[in-house]
């Protein structure tokens, strides 16, 4: 709506052709957003079912097997939701950098990161003595609760982009 | 165990999200609730330029009292109800009712947009 106007980096996205039929192709932007639902219902559904496992749905469920199982579905979540959130970002750059929900959302990916990171590289190491019918240790459940809560705040600061 | 830090997750995860979404109300834009419904407008205006770009559409038209910013809908919806690309030229006469943004005085979203006598639905 106004002429791009920032860091030149932003503003050489913005102008790209790539960017530009962004905004005009007629279906190229729906397609785009639907890639990223599609995408982050992979990587946030297949996290959650995790994090409730964690917290003690379904105990008979060998917690690795569970692991095994979902992760390697979020990973392809991730596969998709990347590419088309930097597709949308391109966008709007300038508009983007300069609304605090995006920078809400980029900082809640990266402590859900970082938190699916501590949980793989230490807590994770045990599960052999918590694989089933036992409580995971208090590390898990609360990186299981953390988990919860950043998903739903990135998805919900994404949604709220478009509000502000 | 298993219940009682479900019970503490489910509020966590909830909490944020309601509390996001309500620090943030107050300066809402881009939804219909950051246009002020109670105050309709009726404008008639030459347009400047326009804009066929998602996330929406969106003219610049010069009345006499002033100029406004008028939000528009996606494109696909516009083309989909036979307003394309080339029906908002520059120096068009259109007509559009709509609500004052909130926050912008010279923004104001289109609840219609009349063109050459046609009147084209934006909601």
């Amino acid at each position: 709506m106004h002429p791009p106007e920032g860091p030149a980096w932003l503003v050489a996205l913005e102008s790209s052709g790539f960017a530009a039929a962004m905004r005009h192709w007629l279906w190229l932007y729906p397609f785009v957003e639907i890639t990223h639902i599609l995408g982050f219902v992979l990587l946030v559904g297949a996290a959650v079912m995790f994090d409730l496992r964690l917290l003690g749905v379904s105990p008979r469920i060998p917690v690795s097997d569970l692991a095994r199982h979902l992760l390697p579905w979020s990973r392809i979540g991730l596969g998709f939701v990347a590419p088309s959130g930097l597709a949308m970002f391109s966008a709007h750059a300038t508009e983007w950098i300069a609304n605090p929900a995006f920078w809400v959302k980029l900082s809640l990916i990266a402590l859900a990161g970082i938190n699916a990171w501590t949980f793989h590289r230490w807590t994770f190491q045990s599960v052999a003595t918590w694989e089933r019918n036992t409580p995971a240790p208090a590390a898990a459940r609360a990186s299981a609760v953390a988990s919860l809560a950043l998903w739903t705040g990135v998805v919900t600061c994404g949604r709220l982009l478009a509000y502000l | 165990m298993f219940r009682s830090t479900i019970l503490r997750a489910a509020p966590a995860a909830v909490g944020l999200a309601i509390g996001l979404a309500g620090a943030t109300a107050a300066i809402a834009h881009h939804g219909w609730s950051g246009y002020d419904a109670s105050k309709p407008l009726t404008v008639t205006g030459t347009i400047k330029v326009a804009g066929y770009e998602h996330p929406h559409g969106y003219v610049r038209l010069e009345t006499k009292e002033k100029t406004w910013v008028v939000t528009l809908a996606p494109p696909s919806r516009m083309e989909n109800r036979g307003l394309p690309a080339a029906t908002l030229k520059d120096g068009a006469q259109a007509t559009v009712m709509g609500y004052p943004s909130r926050t912008d005085p010279d923004e104001m979203r289109a609840e219609w947009i009349a063109i050459d006598g046609k009147t084209t639905q934006l909601r």
